[in-house]
């Protein structure tokens, strides 16, 4: 059997957190928790994460999307794909007006509404994966 | 201590800018004084003057284009223009292109003095609109956003762990048990809906709509809206009859939200029917508007409830099959039918049915034709 992928979960939600790492968990993803972006930025730079789940409104504000825009100007994070998860999808535009939010944050990136069912998130976290190694594959050639 | 006033007078006659700036300027006012527009224009950006008294006759750069420049740069500038006596008609036009008033050479200082006092009155009572404008719209737009998370982050987390506990446990929970879990979620699932609907009755400011109008056809409106609101009369058993009258004169407007009204007005059509019963829709020109019906045979709607139908969070009595809502939709249908300049009206009888019409101003057949259509400012 192939190595389990490996995610990050950036959210400063605790209750939130451990509904999705225990439906990503039983999918058998080796799954690290960061609950806020500085503990986040390190977990990135101790470990090679295939993908990161990221939440938007952390602590003050909206630091997921400072987040993201540091990962866009990282060159050796700016491949890893992320899968924004928020409960704010209808307030984002005005948040940041004249802003291009989303899509992409990063190279690859998909956005899905907390609460999301177990389907949609494995569905979504399985396309990333494979989007992402596609992306690679058409890089290295 | 209050600010110093200041004030920027533009004239080519150096006798007028001194005698103005010996009448104006004191311990509450500051005069810049400018002897051409092109000098004028370039003061007005360094010095953003709170009052601009403006020659509407000097050499050059004429007082119309300094005018209009202003008035393009600083909409709510208080511009008053100073004219000879022979020419009150270039002063109403001048009145027309935004100036706030103007002043007839010669004046005495009394008058200059009273037109300078009115004209800062203005100018104050300007700032504080754009002021309150602005704080109503931070207001508005930060509590939507501080409300959604606060309140959409617990239910999220709660959801979120009830499909996590569903997942877990999906090999070991009896029926009856995944029927209870089923119904936690439904009520959260609506919880969820609610703040959703409510929030966007606040925050949205229906509006800005007008900005991305354009000319549509109602008959595709109305196909997407029953495409969406098909698979529930279908469930029902319920018959969506659609007439579309020809021709149809296209409407000026924003499809978007169109089909969520009629999704709204069709989907309640259907939420109170009973089933095997048929609803009919129907769209057709009439004078200068395009008519929209949507007649149903259902429940009604009691004649106590019209007159708040089209309220926030209003929602009829009579509820066959547990028909559920929050009762914002028809508040947020009415909001969108009447900033595309349209209306929405209702007539109903309990027990017979329900038949909801909405008018919308038809784009003439001029302005059709042309290619780029025209768009309000």
């Amino acid at each position: 059997m192939s190595q389990p992928k490996r995610l990050l979960i950036i959210d400063d939600d605790p209750d939130f957190v451990a509904g999705i790492k225990s439906i990503l968990v039983k999918a058998k993803y080796e799954v690290d928790v960061a609950y806020n972006p500085k503990d986040g930025f390190q977990a990135l730079k101790d470990k090679a994460y295939d993908l990161l789940l990221l939440d938007v409104m952390m602590g003050r504000g909206a630091e997921g999307i400072m987040v993201a825009r540091k990962l866009g100007k990282d060159p050796n994070l700016r491949n890893m794909p992320v899968l924004i998860i928020t409960g704010i999808r209808e307030q984002m535009a005005f948040l940041f007006p004249g802003q291009a939010v989303h899509p992409h944050f990063v190279s690859v990136d998909e956005l899905v509404e907390k609460p999301v069912e177990p389907k949609l998130l494995l569905d979504r976290v399985q396309a990333l994966l494979i989007k992402s190694a596609e992306a690679r594959k058409t890089n290295s050639k | 201590m209050l600010a110093k006033s200041k004030i920027l007078i533009i004239d080519d006659e150096e006798v007028v800018l001194d005698s103005c700036t010996q009448v104006l300027a004191g311990a509450d006012c500051v005069v810049a004084t400018a002897g051409n527009g092109v000098q004028g224009l370039k003061l007005m950006e360094e010095t953003t003057p709170d009052l601009v008294f403006l020659d509407l006759k000097m050499p050059g750069l004429s007082g119309f284009e300094v005018l209009g420049e202003i008035r393009g740069r600083h909409p709510d500038m208080v511009v008053i223009v100073i004219t000879g006596y022979a020419t009150v008609s270039s002063a109403v036009e001048a009145m027309k292109k935004g100036a706030f008033d103007f002043l007839p050479k010669p004046f005495t200082p009394e008058e200059l003095r009273l037109i300078f006092r009115r004209g800062l009155e203005h100018h104050s009572l300007v700032q504080q609109t754009v002021a309150l404008r602005r704080e109503k719209e931070m207001l508005r737009e930060n509590f939507a956003a501080i409300v959604s998370h606060e309140l959409k982050a617990p239910l999220g987390a709660i959801q979120q762990n009830l499909y996590a506990l569903t997942e877990d446990l999906a090999d070991k929970l009896s029926d009856s048990q995944r029927d209870l879990f089923g119904r936690l979620k439904i009520r959260l699932d609506d919880l969820l809906k609610l703040i959703h609907s409510w929030l966007r009755i606040i925050s949205v400011d229906v509006n800005q709509l007008k900005g991305t109008f354009s000319p549509l056809s109602v008959a595709d409106v109305l196909s997407k809206a029953i495409e969406t609101t098909q698979p529930h009369a279908t469930r029902k058993a319920i018959e969506i009859q659609a007439i579309v009258g020809e021709p149809l004169p296209r409407v000026n407007g924003d499809e978007g939200s169109l089909t969520e009204v009629l999704v709204n007005i069709i989907g309640n059509a259907v939420k109170y029917s009973f089933p095997h019963s048929k609803i009919r829709v129907r769209v057709e020109a009439q004078g200068a508007q395009v008519l929209l019906s949507v007649a149903d045979t259902g429940v009604g709607i009691a004649k106590d409830d019209l007159p708040f139908l089209f309220q926030d969070f209003v929602r009829g009595q009579a509820q066959p099959g547990g028909a559920t809502g929050c009762g914002l939709g028809l508040a947020i249908s009415r909001r969108i039918v009447e900033v595309h300049d349209g209306s929405i009206t209702v007539e109903s009888e309990p027990g017979k049915g329900s038949t909801f019409v909405i008018c919308l101003p038809a784009v003439p057949p001029a302005t059709e034709s042309n290619p780029i259509p025209e768009r309000k400012a």
